[in-house]
């Protein structure tokens, strides 16, 4: 079953090398870690990082991020072809020092809720103590100069991401339409469904350790045990 | 490797040693460096009387912004363009006159109107702009969006090999060209830096630009004042002209043949220097230690 579950978006830019001199989000990498701690700190038999992906499948859980496909600069070293949500995880896990089994497992932005929700179950009944890194992004159009430009549904969809994740409430995150979701370039809904599906129907507690659009794109951490 | 050959626009033919300025000169309120200073047509006008007196070869015109924003559809930007290209071409009969567009229609109306050359910044996201070149004999710049639709910012663009995937596309959208019957002596190639890419990408591009000229298609960079630029240095648009000038400078020592830019005479020098140090052109007046 599920122990815990920590919530990280997974901007390339939490990787501090790819910033720069600055370091930019030193906030957002300081939640990132505290989320990831606490998950670890709860003692899980394994670390299942659940991130969008082109396809459902899992990956090697020895791949690592390969920052060349952002910055061929900084020089290869990972796996190319892994979901950088995946490869993200992995280094939050790795920045930890967490040494435990993991697995990689990639949803597709074209996974349907069901989908999701089953795959989370199978995920839930994977080991005694599961704990889950869900990596996962509000919407990329949060103001005129986010990524995807601005709409005005996106601070309300992210603001009630938040409270559903607040308030345990995983019938509406299992509700969030995919279609919707893609316009609003959240990538993270297929994620926070696998997450739905591998907690419900459980009461949860959350810890919402940072909520904000600095670059106009939802980024949201979160610690969540089951009550 | 294969040379570089003459590089035809208008009625005129350039060598691969030519560095050619080609000035830009936005029809559009919004566009991302100062802002609408040329949306009033008889600004704009000016604009081009400036810019060819500091020595621009190429007049590029664009009505629609990069950069996502109010919806400019075909009919707007045939407003906003084609005029504009008419007027330039009865007050400069021999200037050649870029049309920065990704739309058939808004091509097909400039040509009629005398341009030479349509720059498909958006990386040839309609296919009928090559025939539209092809039928009017206008040259077509080849440039890489990655899979990026007209307008949109990078979000998250990873590449296992962002240069490979540079020359994939532009090559591929080069021999496109020549089968719709454009004159290969009228294709260019294009990075397009910042257009689905990241400030590291972008560098990387510009690092490795001597794959792209070793293909032997001409070489047309636009790094003028733009983001990587700005990311690079932590400054503000109206601050990224020396970047912009390094950027250029190691795009011309790699092969680039024409430079898409705001600042024609800062450029200008800066590619006469290039030629100089590459030996194709003669200084200017030689004393020091000759007397």
């Amino acid at each position: 079953m599920i122990i815990a579950a920590s919530l990280c978006p997974w901007p390339p830019v939490l990787a501090r090398e790819l910033t720069g001199r600055d370091p930019v989000i030193t906030e957002l990498r300081k939640a990132c870690a505290e989320a990831t701690e606490r998950l670890v700190g709860a003692r899980p038999d394994l670390i299942v990082v659940v991130g969008p992906a082109d396809e459902t499948r899992r990956w090697d859980p020895g791949s690592r991020l390969d920052l060349s496909v952002f910055a061929p600069a900084l020089g290869s070293g990972g796996n190319p072809a892994l979901p950088p949500s995946l490869g993200l995880g992995a280094l939050l896990l790795d920045q930890v020092g967490y040494r435990g089994p993991r697995i990689l497992q990639g949803v597709s932005e074209y996974e349907g809720p069901a989908g999701c929700a089953e795959l989370g179950a199978a995920i839930g009944g994977s080991a005694e103590r599961v704990g889950l890194l869900v990596m996962g992004d509000g919407s990329a159009r949060r103001s005129v100069q986010a990524p995807g430009y601005y709409d005005e549904r996106a601070a309300a969809f992210d603001a009630e991401t938040e409270r559903a994740l607040r308030h345990g409430d995983l019938g509406a995150l299992l509700a969030i339409s995919p279609a919707l979701a893609r316009e609003l370039l959240a990538t993270g809904r297929p994620a926070w469904q696998v997450m739905a599906g591998a907690m419900r129907p459980l009461p949860l507690a959350a810890d919402i350790l940072y909520s904000d659009a600095p670059f106009g794109v939802g980024y949201l951490v979160a610690f969540l045990t089951p009550q | 490797m294969s040379p570089q050959g003459p590089l035809r626009l208008g009625n005129r033919a350039f060598r691969p040693e030519d560095l050619l300025v080609m000035a830009i000169v936005n029809r559009t309120p919004d566009s991302f460096f100062q802002p609408g200073v040329t949306w009033d047509s008889s600004a704009a006008m000016d604009r081009v009387h400036a810019v060819i007196a500091e020595g621009a070869d190429i007049i590029d015109i664009g009505g629609v912004p990069a950069r996502p924003g109010d919806d400019v559809d075909v009919s707007e930007e045939i407003a906003r363009v084609v005029p504009f290209v008419a007027a330039v071409r009865r007050a400069y009969p021999d200037v050649v006159i870029s049309v920065d567009t990704w739309r058939h229609e808004v091509g097909a109306e400039a040509c009629a109107a005398g341009a030479d050359l349509l720059n498909d910044s958006w990386g040839g996201r309609d296919s009928k702009l090559a025939e539209v070149a092809a039928g009017h004999d206008a040259g077509l710049v080849c440039a890489h969006a990655g899979r990026q639709p007209p307008r949109t910012r990078p979000f998250r663009v990873a590449y296992a090999d962002v240069m490979a995937d540079v020359l994939d596309r532009t090559l591929a959208q080069a021999r496109r060209a020549v089968d719709a019957g454009v004159d290969p002596s009228r294709i260019l190639i294009d990075p397009a830096h910042d257009f689905g890419k990241n400030t590291w990408q972008s560098l990387e591009v510009t690092r490795r630009l001597g794959d792209m000229s070793a293909t032997g298609w001409p070489v047309l960079v636009s790094v003028s004042r733009k983001d990587f630029v700005g990311e690079t240095l932590g400054l503000p648009a109206a601050e990224r002209l020396p970047g912009t000038l390094a950027a250029a400078t190691v795009c011309a020592w790699l092969g680039a043949r024409v430079f898409r830019v705001h600042d024609v005479a800062q450029t200008r020098q800066v590619l006469r220097m290039v030629s100089a140090i590459r030996g194709d052109r003669v200084p200017e007046r030689t004393v020091r230690g000759l007397t």
